[in-house]
């Protein structure tokens, strides 16, 4: 009986590794797209591929790497790129994710466009600076009691070149059945540090990305990341600067800090730290000590539902009441701001209260 | 009766994912049209349509959001409150939509009962109908929402 059992169970799986074998040979023979031209920008790099992938792995075999969350399978529309010519019609995966606008400037997902023959694309230049890193985790240090600093060291490569105010993507490990992911944290190192970096990394409940970051990511152990990538970055201009963010979202602007002390920018900045309570605050001795060295810096931390009894001496209110309180002319100044969007719209609202153009507000909204 | 590849596809958008760590069925064994019926027979009960009750949750939720983390008291007793997050995740439906991340806590201080909502959770009541199966940290239970919400039949109020 077991014996039969066993043979049926050899047979179905012999038999199905026969088929599969036979797929891919079919595949690879009757289905040989053999090689194809991928020319981007109007011939600033032309590569020659094996046809049969998505534009997206070809892409990443190539060393460049267009962002993408969801594995190449048409959920997170991050992959999108420009294809002039070669792409053949939109499935039924990507259609939804197109706008009219899209459809019309040729804009296709870049992980469903399979690569038959030639290709003329776009792709934004800062692209072709991400690359993927191996690293390894030299520190985790509790900034509070829900976000986390991680320090990496790079491995392969060795070392990263990037703007204040760019962002990899972390990759986490499979654990408890869930799948690996790709999630975005703006680096909070400053570019000079082309060794490390280190990331700011919020608990989200149930997140996939954090709670492998807070349970299971350990000292010492391998990570996987690519970048950088973004576009929010500081002006190459003299006007005065207001930062906001508060949590996690500090994380671009004490990069931007950090590298506009080192390289010895001293334009006038303020920065505006928004929190509820004195245990949500964070870095306070590291950003109070940069504004005693620096005259151009002031830091101003505020806290919206701190006890009124309690000895905080610093400011009180919601960060929109501080920020107008302290700014009611924003005319001659730029504003960089990092957080949710609930919070950048209301910082944006105050900040055209006092003056400031629209194009002079920068962010880097958590969407 | 046989799934077809697009009810498959479907089945598997709704279980644990990249974007969702619970998937959005949670323990519940029910087929998605059965959750959905149940749960449009008990609005019908209150008298309520998917329409108002979405408003309502809407409302909270922009209500909360707009406090920047603070304490948001949607009335007498009820308090939300906003937890930002980073990204966005597209609809299991593959509609092409996607929604911004991040969750407003509702809590019925009384009560004890509590709501979880997000944007897209929003979202699929509006347009699917769907408030996620049981077990699901997400699922919006009509009749909790009613409560906490103070909505149902002669109690309806805009937010």
């Amino acid at each position: 009986m077991l014996a039969s059992v066993l043979l049926s169970v050899a047979f179905l799986t012999g038999s199905g590794l026969v088929l599969a074998f036979l797929v891919v040979f079919a595949e690879r023979r009757i289905l040989d797209y053999g090689q194809c031209t991928i020319d981007i920008n109007q011939g600033e790099k032309r590569l020659v591929v094996q046809g049969g992938d998505s534009l997206l792995s070809s892409l990443a075999q190539q060393q460049i790497f267009i962002p993408s969350a969801c594995g190449g399978r048409g959920s997170c529309a991050y992959c999108k790129v420009r294809v002039l010519e070669g792409a053949g019609a939109i499935g039924p995966v990507e259609a939804p994710h197109l706008k009219p606008a899209e459809r019309e400037a040729g804009v296709r997902l870049s992980c469903q466009v399979k690569v038959r023959g030639d290709l003329r694309i776009e792709v934004p230049r800062h692209l072709f600076s991400v690359k993927r890193y191996t690293g390894r985790l030299v520190r985790k240090r509790p900034l509070t009691y829900d976000i986390l600093e991680l320090t990496i060291e790079l491995i392969e490569p060795e070392t990263i070149d990037f703007v204040a105010g760019q962002y990899v993507q972390l990759e986490s490990e499979e654990y408890k059945g869930r799948e690996p992911v790709m999630r975005a944290y703006s680096m909070a190192s400053p570019p000079s540090d082309k060794r490390r970096i280190q990331l700011m990394i919020r608990l989200v409940p149930n997140g996939i990305c954090t709670t492998w970051v807070f349970e299971h990511l350990k000292e010492g152990q391998s990570v996987h990341l690519s970048g950088p990538y973004g576009e929010f970055r500081l002006t190459d201009t003299e006007a005065p600067i207001l930062f906001i963010a508060g949590g996690s979202g500090m994380a671009p602007i004490w990069s931007m800090l950090r590298d506009m002390e080192e390289r010895g920018i001293r334009r006038q900045a303020t920065y505006f730290f928004g929190a509820l309570t004195q245990r949500d605050l964070f870095l306070v001795e590291e950003l109070s000590e940069m504004a005693r060295r620096n005259d151009w810096f002031t830091f101003v931390p505020a806290l919206s539902k701190e006890p009124e009894e309690s000895d905080w001496k610093g400011e009180r209110g919601l960060i929109t009441d501080v920020l107008r309180r302290h700014m009611p002319d924003t005319s001659a100044h730029e504003g960089y701001l990092c957080g949710s969007p609930g919070m950048i719209n209301a910082c944006i609202a105050v900040l055209k209260e006092g003056g400031m153009p629209e194009e002079k507000i920068y962010y880097d909204k958590f969407t | 009766m046989k799934q077809s590849p697009i009810d498959k596809d479907l089945a598997k958008n709704l279980g644990p994912s990249k974007f969702s760590a619970e998937g959005f069925l949670g323990n519940d064994q029910r087929p998605l049209d059965e959750i959905i019926a149940d749960d449009m027979r008990t609005l019908d009960k209150m008298g309520l349509s998917l329409e108002q009750i979405g408003r309502a949750l809407r409302a909270v939720y922009e209500a909360a959001r707009n406090s920047l983390g603070a304490e948001e008291e949607i009335r007498p007793g009820v308090i939300a409150v906003f937890y930002e997050a980073r990204g966005r995740i597209p609809s299991p439906f593959r509609d092409g939509t996607s929604f911004e991340k991040g969750e407003v806590v509702v809590r019925d201080l009384a009560s004890g009962q509590e709501l979880v909502l997000t944007s897209l959770g929003i979202a699929l009541i509006e347009k699917y109908g769907f408030f996620q199966g049981k077990g699901s940290r997400y699922r919006i239970d009509p009749a909790v929402a009613a409560q906490v919400l103070g909505l149902g039949e002669g109690r309806r109020r805009d937010l």
